[in-house]
């Protein structure tokens, strides 16, 4: 049960949820863009969110698109996990989305409330990190398409109205050769220990990682030990001397036990994706 | 035998999968009212003020109750605010109670009460309770209200103590060429039910009190409020519908007494209280944590001489139920094992925890995992196969328990057998350890348990039977539906003496204590034993009635007249008869005379011999009969992650009496997801100040489907001579041993002792770098 009420919102355009935006914002109804809603109402509940007004942008097309022409994928904010996996058009985003909360859940969240969200994993991204993809984000100011490693760090970082409209892959890294994994503290439920999306372009190991710290990562000083060609140990070590900081440390483990584990992870990723040739 | 044994569905079954069922809360009225209760957000602290003013402000506010003293309330002490004064003494205990007009206004309300606390010196392990000049969770414990066989020891954190006293230790551990002694430890956890507690109380103007509530113990609900407010016991009425799960958790009174205070504040008016997730698992009773130390000593044949075993249960801020079940961890505290020389101090400890309730297997899977981990770090000393340790100290007729009740042929099951079979189910002699690859090995693990149900002695169970017109008949009895198919045994043992069909009994669901016959709680598997005792009571009854008529209308003596199949018959002439619907009513001559009348049966059942103990020795008989049961567990281990899967678990328990297949099997197969669950994940996470940091579900995982393992049930039937048709304790077994096997499988796969819950693969990993670092 929320113990608040607020409008319901549902623009049919982007330009219209904009504009609703800032009348609303102006009028001091902290509104929300709303999706999948899944954290407005398990964050609502327990008063660690709250809004009087929320724009449903869900139904809008521009965030529905789902295409894969002229080497781009184009994925809308508003696709819900389940939509992407089934149909699978960027099969390392399927693999990190699909292990996100459960399937009945999934239903609901979206790709663009995932990346967005408040709760810190937002392991979706991880893929388009990886990706160099671009990010379409509409505001006052208008539409504008951003390379997503510009405005995202730790968060995506929107400014107050805008909101984010699609992602922008080319074709190339989705064919990419990759491993993904997510472990958790125990079996098949809970919150990431650690979620690792790797692929291999170029002749080069990138990683994303979510659950390490408090935020999730691409980081080029682990690229670039990973890289450096020596034995694998050796390289995984030399990531571990670079990793960001800090180390999560709460109840799903502790900072020394994610680093053990995040060790065995990197030189899976590694020995898999050196087997790889493109 | 028609009936008994066979999977008769439940009667409730259609209801459930439909959606139908109504729990408490699905029951609404229009003027009822909303309680919210502010929680604690500390493990202990002193409340400095709390300011409601911002929250009266709230429209729909029609009542506020905080800092107002109360008669204490508790089980075996009374030493319980229902609402919390001076001091908190855990996390999610309530200090304020709002009532409103919709629960949105109440919880609108609830979070404006501002509550200034100064920390208090956290007590936060049994361990640490323990401890010379350990803070103090009660000041006053000298001054509570308590039973007569609590035992608490004002100026230390002892809510009781029980002490096991048998044989002669000296000789025990004379006659011991191996000792082995280990402590193990766990922090409470939670029951979990699907249903979160509810409770609705509305006061008559006559005084008559209402209460709806998701409890196990209706008429313990009764009994309390009155003992605790001093209301006629008559003029309580408690009504539970289906319960959506139990486990223990809703045995304790507690919403009760918060919806009936709620009420008396808004003049009667009635008052609904419903948890949420979090308060269900932080406001109310959690599931016990325990520190243990296990000393066990054999002969050279590995035949058990002595056990000296501490138990420091985490009773938690409150003893309630606690202190019950420090008492049945004493009483079966070495598990199903012939020890002659028995040493047992069995504490209940207050702490800044969560307080605890009852929790399926009360006391038996927590002190397994402690017992059974140590039997098998003894076989392994003693160079034994841990199965073959079990099986040659298995408890036996002829044997007497911790408490010297001299066991015999009926009131303890046959361990041995349980053994064999298990030994079969998990393949046992073909290994114990096989490897997969470089990295994966798998391993099985063993355990064994017993339990009695530590019930007082004058526990009762009741029931009614009423006939309609057609001679269907309907059963009223007082055991809950929570879930465990017990109403529908009961038809079943209904049916089967009656040789009727069992679809023509009609079950009531839902209980209320000023019509259903009481039973004492449904709780500690004994459910289908007293019930079905008092059904059986209650079928004689109705037997000898309906000879009655029928001898009188067939002009034969009931010695000749036989009953099967709604019908009442002359036993050489089964031709000549009457339908019970012709005689249920009174029996109706051509002419319109009529004699006889409505036949009602009633029958009851009353446990026998049942003592208390000796509060020196223990001594005395705590429970009428010991089932016991032996596990296995396999596990696929991966050797440089430490993680591992379950592949299979495996129960075997002497029931005495299989009365329904289907949902015998369903018992122990869902008790053994919970115990696993226990064991590999459940627990709450305490930060210092005391505060639980995963009361969600998103951080507290229960096993969830797919997790789970291949399971396999199996039964033993050694028939305890006075159950109806034989038939056992069986809800609980299955939980009891899963900690124990699952720790010894892995500990074996690791190669390294495991002591602590739950088994995540961290742990193991902790383990295995202390043993690696440990200097030489």
């Amino acid at each position: 049960m929320l113990p608040f009420d607020f409008d319901y919102f549902k623009p049919d355009t982007l330009e219209e949820a904009v504009e609703l935006f800032q009348y609303l914002d102006h009028n001091g109804k902290q509104p929300m863009f709303f999706s999948g809603g899944t954290e407005l109402i398990t964050l609502g509940r327990i008063d660690l969110a709250y809004t009087e007004a929320v724009i449903d942008i869900k139904e809008i097309a521009d965030c529905r698109v789902m295409s894969l022409n002229g080497g781009q994928l184009l994925l809308g904010s508003t696709l819900t996990l389940t939509e992407i996996e089934e149909t699978n058009l960027f099969p390392l985003l399927t693999k990190t989305a699909s292990e996100i909360a459960d399937h009945t859940a999934r239903v609901k969240i979206t790709l663009g409330g995932n990346i967005c969200a408040r709760i810190f994993y937002r392991e979706a991204v991880l893929p388009f990190l990886l990706a160099d993809s671009q990010v379409v984000i509409v505001g006052p100011e208008g539409k504008k398409a951003v390379p997503i490693h510009e405005i995202f760090h730790e968060q995506l970082l929107l400014n107050r109205g805008e909101l984010l409209v699609q992602t922008i892959t080319e074709s190339r890294f989705i064919r990419a050769p990759f491993f993904a994994i997510k472990r958790r503290q125990q079996w098949e439920t809970g919150y990431p220990l650690i979620t690792v999306a790797a692929l291999k372009i170029d002749e080069k190991v990138r990683v994303a990682v979510s659950g390490l710290c408090p935020f999730p990562f691409r980081s080029k000083e682990v690229e670039i030990a990973l890289n450096s060609g020596q034995s694998i140990e050796a390289r995984v070590e030399a990531a571990l001397r670079v990793l960001p900081r800090p180390i999560l440390d709460d109840v799903e483990g502790s900072a020394d036990y994610r680093l053990f584990v995040f060790r065995n992870i990197l030189t899976d990723a590694l020995y898999k994706l050196e087997k790889e040739r493109i | 035998m028609d009936v008994i044994g066979k999977s008769v569905i439940r009667k409730d079954a259609l209801d459930k999968v439909t959606g139908r069922a109504m729990y408490t809360d699905d029951y609404q009225t229009v003027h009822m009212l909303s309680g919210k209760i502010v929680i604690s957000p500390y493990g202990h602290a002193r409340i400095v003020s709390i300011d409601t003013q911002e929250a009266w402000k709230v429209p729909g506010v029609r009542a506020i109750i905080a800092g107002k003293h109360f008669p204490l309330v508790g089980e075996s002490i009374r030493d319980r605010p229902p609402i919390a004064v001076d001091k908190v003494r855990y996390h999610g205990e309530p200090v304020a109670l709002v009532v409103a007009d919709t629960p949105a206004q109440a919880k609108q309300a609830a979070d404006l009460i501002q509550v200034q606390y100064e920390l208090l010196p956290v007590v936060n392990s049994p361990t640490q309770a323990f401890e010379k000049n350990a803070p103090l969770v009660h000041e006053r414990l000298g001054e509570y209200e308590k039973e007569e066989d609590s035992h608490p020891v004002p100026g230390t954190n002892i809510a009781t103590h029980i002490k096991i006293r048998k044989g002669n230790m000296e000789l025990g551990w004379r006659e011991s060429e191996t000792i082995v002694e280990a402590s193990f430890s766990f922090a409470p956890s939670d029951h979990a039910a699907m249903e979160t507690r509810c409770a609705i109380a509305e006061i008559e103007p006559d005084g008559t009190v209402q209460i709806m509530t998701s409890s196990q113990a209706p008429f313990m609900v009764k009994q309390l409020l009155s003992d605790y407010f001093n209301i006629e016991l008559g003029k309580i009425i408690v009504r539970t519908p289906l319960v959506g799960g139990a486990y223990g958790g809703k045995a304790s009174v507690q919403l009760e007494v918060l919806a009936y205070l709620a009420s008396k504040e808004v003049g009667g008016r009635p008052v609904k209280i419903l948890n949420t997730r979090e308060e269900d698992i932080l406001t109310s009773p959690c599931h016990i944590g325990l520190d243990a130390t296990v000393k066990l000593g054999a002969d050279r044949q590995g035949k058990l001489k002595a056990a000296e075993i501490i138990f420091l249960w985490d009773g938690g801020a409150y003893s309630d139920k606690a202190i019950d079940v420090t008492r049945a961890g004493a009483v079966d505290c070495t598990g199903p094992y012939r020890v002659d020389n028995v040493w047992c101090d069995s504490y209940c400890m207050y702490t800044n925890h969560p307080y605890a309730a009852p929790f399926r297997g009360f006391s038996h899977s927590e002190l397994s995992f402690a017992i059974e981990r140590t039997m098998d770090l003894l076989a392994q000393k003693l160079n034994m196969d841990p199965l073959e340790l079990r099986y040659i100290n298995a408890i036996m007729p002829g044997d007497t328990t911790p408490t010297r009740v001299l066991l015999n042929k009926s009131n303890v099951g046959n361990l041995q057998k349980c053994i064999e079979k298990v030994r079969e189910l998990i393949k046992w002699d073909e290994g114990a350890i096989s490897r997969v690859n470089d990295r994966l090995i798998r391993v099985k693990g063993v355990s064994c348990s017993w339990k009695t149900s530590t019930i007082d002695a004058n526990a009762p169970s009741g029931a009614i039977l009423t006939f309609n017109r057609d001679g269907s008949i309907n059963l009223m009895a007082g055991v809950i539906e929570i879930g465990t198919g017990t109403k529908t045994v009961l038809a079943q043992i209904l049916a089967e003496r009656l040789k009727m069909d069992v679809n023509k009994i009609h079950v009531r669901m839902e209980v209320d204590t000023q019509t259903t016959p009481q039973h004492w709680k449904t709780v500690a598997s004994r459910g289908t034993f007293m019930s079905g005792r008092a059904v059986l009571n209650a079928a004689e009854d109705v037997i000898v009635q309906l000879k009655e008529i029928a001898s009188c209308v067939l002009r034969a003596p009931k010695e000749d007249l036989e009953i099967a199949n709604s019908r009442v018959f002359l036993r050489d002439d089964p031709s000549i008869g009457l339908d019970f619907k012709d005689i249920s009513f009174g029996y109706k001559y051509p002419n319109g005379n009529s004699v006889g009348g409505q036949i009602i049966g009633r029958g009851h059942y009353v446990l026998r011999h049942i003592s208390n103990l000796d509060p020196e020795t223990g001594e005395g008989r705590p429970g009428p009969e010991w089932t016991v049961a032996a596990y296995g567990v396999e596990v696929e281990f991966d050797l440089r992650d430490y993680t591992y899967q379950l592949l299979t678990a495996a129960t075997v328990v002497d029931c005495g009496r299989v009365m329904n297949q289907k949902m015998a099997e369903g018992q122990v197969m869902g008790a053994m997801s919970m115990g696993l669950a226990f064991a590999s994940r459940e627990t709450f996470y305490f930060d210092k100040l005391g505060r639980v940091l995963n009361p969600q579900l998103r951080t507290y995982r229960p096993l969830r489907y797919g997790e789970n393992p291949r399971y396999l049930v199996g039964f033993v039937e050694t028939p305890q001579i006075d159950g109806p048709y034989g038939a056992r304790g069986l809800g609980e077994h299955g939980v009891m041993g899963m900690p124990g096997a699952l720790g010894n499988a892995l500990s074996i796969a690791a190669g390294v002792s495991l002591h602590h819950l739950p088994l995540i693969p961290e742990l193991i990993w902790r383990a295995k770098e202390a043993a690696n670092g440990a200097p030489l």
